[in-house]
């Protein structure tokens, strides 16, 4: 298909390729993914489509009751819409204030309103585009079980990643407006993180709370049994919607294009009568001179671990993204909580969170120097240096977990000392590995540090896994005094001593 | 450290990626002068510059700072030098008060010692004002400003610069300009590149040109233009590095 150049479709081309090309660029950030990417893709697409054709067929067996169906249909409406509003308000910070492109696209001779569509168009698409490749197998599926109201399911992914769009670009002006746009990008990548977590933990409240398997059930006969949340309850039309129900479509796509024209001539607006900047002036705050305040340390070591505490301190999306990554070891420890012996178990997933807090922390301060360079080229010991950054990475676990530690000393002090110590050599050996391992990225890169350096990740992960284990092994041998748990505990010690020998041989040499 | 020493001492110095990037190079800075490296885009000035302050490694070859052998002593090496980046080495979430700071406590500055400067420092580079805003808010020339507030707070007596003068406005260059005569004058050594040739040819006692890695002129400003038969250093520079591609 080909557009006039400078046409709106022309645009909107060009602002789908960026999406491709930002979307999935490789390791080294220079070329958009190529065709084995694209095949393990197409491949994992195919095998969605069996599954979602088995599912179909066992609905479709049971009569596809559509007045109850819609209710779940809802509920995962909801939460979608509620994942894509989150990516909506990182895409529109992207989109508007990092990739520096719209002065020269505002410049041109582009009408203004078109460039702003088509920036809204792109976000929308980039936030449809992952639900398009997993819900899409299931609306193909139930077209070929004889259910081809199923695809109002694309509609209604097309409606709703527009709507949260629109929210997304929306929020994303008004908060800058109130803040300003870089703190605008921090408070976005915040809440896009937490709303994330926060669904997670809520899918897993079910496990969290369940003493049987009625649970579900129950609530749903719950909601059935109040009116407002019967099966003809106006709350369920998003759900009727995506079983093509013919006017809750019609209304979400009507929601969907006023929403869009309102948007864009809001952003405009907001644009062209230079909000923006109005935003950015007049909040620098200054001091008089005489009111410069210094605190030099009286040595290095301190020096360091204070400047390495103030970087992590001031970058609340940092933090955020380290504490999701507790978050999400909850769900994994909550069968070691559920056994009912607390002692053991507490001590262990204290282990396993204490040892990960640390690994994230040391990745930070360690490899995510911002300003290397002034570090080698300073006269400073180069231990004394990584000495102190290892004790600002491990120090906030270890005082994080004293708390908890004394409670359990104090109410198993066995328990609790041997917990003590296996906390304390789990949260050296992540600091350890990572510092030997590891390699200097960008702090952007967190997120991704696990793809980037495997070795370091897996060996982090073993020996926490190890520590953890041992805890656990030694406390149950203290009060059981079985054999084989003498056996396994010393051959855990060995394969956690083993994971830090083994890192040390690895490590990497700096210049 | 030795008095009677050159500021920097470089012999046969090499270092490869793949292709060399520096090429048996040979070069001595004395003590008290500014000296202007020059050299088109991939000459070989920044792995130079990289190499003497001990960032990288050289492959062969002896670097000498102010009569110590980075090589054997690196930390006595670096005690007497600073090196400004063009990149400027900065943490965004620290305040300037805080980047003084952290620098003061890299080289070992007593507080006493300490205070008094980074005080003076801020005030005449006009970042008083802003000393308790995040740097990841400054505009460029405050970057530029902050860092070499950071390069001088330990009073070095060699100042390297890589490009001092990229991005920044009228003002901050005449302030960074006027900053690299008076250290001179107070019997520093300055070392710096530049794609300005104005500023080294207003600036340099001595000018080095460099081309794929090895030093092809060298000599004040008088003696370059008199190779060449006369002309501005732009007329030198180009004549002596002619064909040369980025």
């Amino acid at each position: 298909m080909s557009a006039a150049p400078g046409s709106t479709l022309w645009l909107l081309r060009h602002e789908l390729r960026l999406a491709w090309h930002g979307a999935a660029l490789n390791k080294n950030r220079t070329r958009r993914p190529g065709g084995a990417t694209i095949a393990i893709w197409g491949v994992g697409w195919v095998a969605l489509h069996l599954v979602a054709f088995m599912l179909m067929r066992e609905l479709d067996r049971d009569g596809m009751d559509a007045a109850h169906l819609a209710i779940p249909l809802t509920v995962m409406v909801i939460t979608c819409a509620t994942f894509m509003l989150s990516s909506a308000l990182r895409s529109a910070v992207l989109s508007l204030f990092e990739r520096g492109d719209l002065d020269l696209l505002l410049s041109s001779p582009l009408p203004s309103r078109s460039i702003f569509a088509v920036r809204l168009l792109g976000i929308a698409a980039a936030v449809a585009t992952p639900y398009v490749f997993l819900a899409g197998p299931f609306a193909n599926a139930a077209l070929l079980v004889g259910h081809p109201g199923w695809l109002g399911l694309y509609v209604m992914i097309g409606t709703c990643a527009m709507v949260m769009a629109c929210a997304g670009m929306l929020l994303t002006l008004a908060l800058v407006r109130v803040l300003g746009a870089r703190r605008t990008r921090v408070v976005a990548q915040v809440v896009a993180a937490v709303a994330g977590a926060l669904l997670f933990l809520l899918t897993q409240a079910y496990n969290l709370t369940r003493h049987g398997d009625s649970a579900g059930p129950g609530i749903l006969a719950l909601l059935a049994s109040h009116r407002a949340f019967g099966t003809d309850s106006a709350l369920w039309l998003p759900g009727h919607a995506v079983l093509g129900a013919p006017l809750p479509l019609l209304a979400a796509v009507l929601l969907a294009g006023v929403a869009f024209a309102l948007t864009v001539h809001r952003t405009h607006g907001f644009f062209v009568h230079g909000l923006q900047q109005a935003a950015g002036t007049g909040r620098a705050r200054t001091r008089p001179a005489g009111a410069l305040r210094f605190r030099f340390r009286r040595n290095l070591f301190d020096t360091i671990v204070i400047k390495e505490w103030r970087l992590i301190a001031r970058d609340p999306n940092l933090i955020a993204q380290v504490l999701l990554q507790l978050i999400y070891l909850v769900p994994m420890l909550l069968p070691v909580l559920r056994d009912g012996k607390t002692g053991p178990a507490i001590g262990a997933a204290l282990t396993l969170l204490c040892s990960s807090l640390a690994g994230s922390l040391t990745w930070i301060v360690v490899l995510a120097e911002d300003a290397s360079d002034l570090l080698l080229s300073a006269p400073a010991p180069r231990r004394t240096i990584q000495l102190a950054k290892l004790a600002a990475a491990t120090m906030p676990p270890l005082l994080l977990v004293a708390l908890p530690l004394c409670w359990l000393i104090a109410h198993a002090p066995l328990t609790g000392m041997l917990f003590a110590f296996t906390v304390c050599a789990a949260v050296l050996s992540a600091g350890l590995i990572v510092l030997w391992t590891g390699r200097p990225a960008p702090r952007s890169d967190f997120k991704t540090r696990g793809k980037e350096n495997f070795l370091c990740s897996m060996l982090e992960m073993i020996g926490s896994l190890c520590w953890a284990g041992l805890g656990w092994l030694l406390t149950s041998l203290s009060t059981q005094g079985a054999t084989w748990m003498a056996v396994a505990a010393a051959v855990v010690l060995a394969l956690g001593l083993g994971v830090l020998l083994l890192a040390w041989m690895l490590r990497r040499h700096p210049v | 450290m030795l008095i009677d020493s050159p500021a920097l001492r470089i012999a046969a110095l090499r270092k490869s990626f793949g292709r060399p990037a520096v090429d048996g190079l040979d070069l001595t800075v004395r003590r008290g002068e500014l000296y202007a490296l020059l050299g088109p885009n991939g000459a070989g000035k920044t792995t130079t510059l990289r190499m003497v302050t001990g960032l990288l490694a050289p492959d062969t070859g002896t670097v000498e700072v102010l009569g110590i052998d980075i090589a054997r002593d690196p930390a006595g090496a670096k005690r007497g030098m600073a090196y400004l980046p063009d990149d400027p080495l900065l943490y965004g979430k620290l305040k300037p008060t805080e980047y003084l700071e952290f620098v003061a406590g890299l080289w070992g500055i007593r507080a006493e010692d300490a205070e008094p400067r980074a005080r003076h420092l801020l005030d005449w580079l006009d970042l008083a004002p802003h000393a308790h805003e995040l740097t990841e808010g400054f505009s460029r020339g405050m970057k530029q400003k902050l860092a070499l507030a950071g390069a001088l707070i330990h009073e070095p007596e060699l100042l390297i610069l890589d490009e001092p003068l990229t991005g920044l406005d009228a003002a901050a260059a005449r302030q960074v300009k006027d900053l690299l005569v008076s250290h001179v004058e107070k019997g520093g050594t300055v070392i710096l590149t530049t794609h300005i040739l104005e500023v080294a040819e207003r600036l340099a006692q001595r000018i080095g040109i460099i081309r794929q890695g090895r030093l092809i002129a060298e000599g004040t400003l008088a003696e370059l233009r008199a190779r060449t038969h006369g002309g501005s250093l732009e007329d030198v520079f180009l004549h002596l590095t002619e064909g040369q591609a980025g």
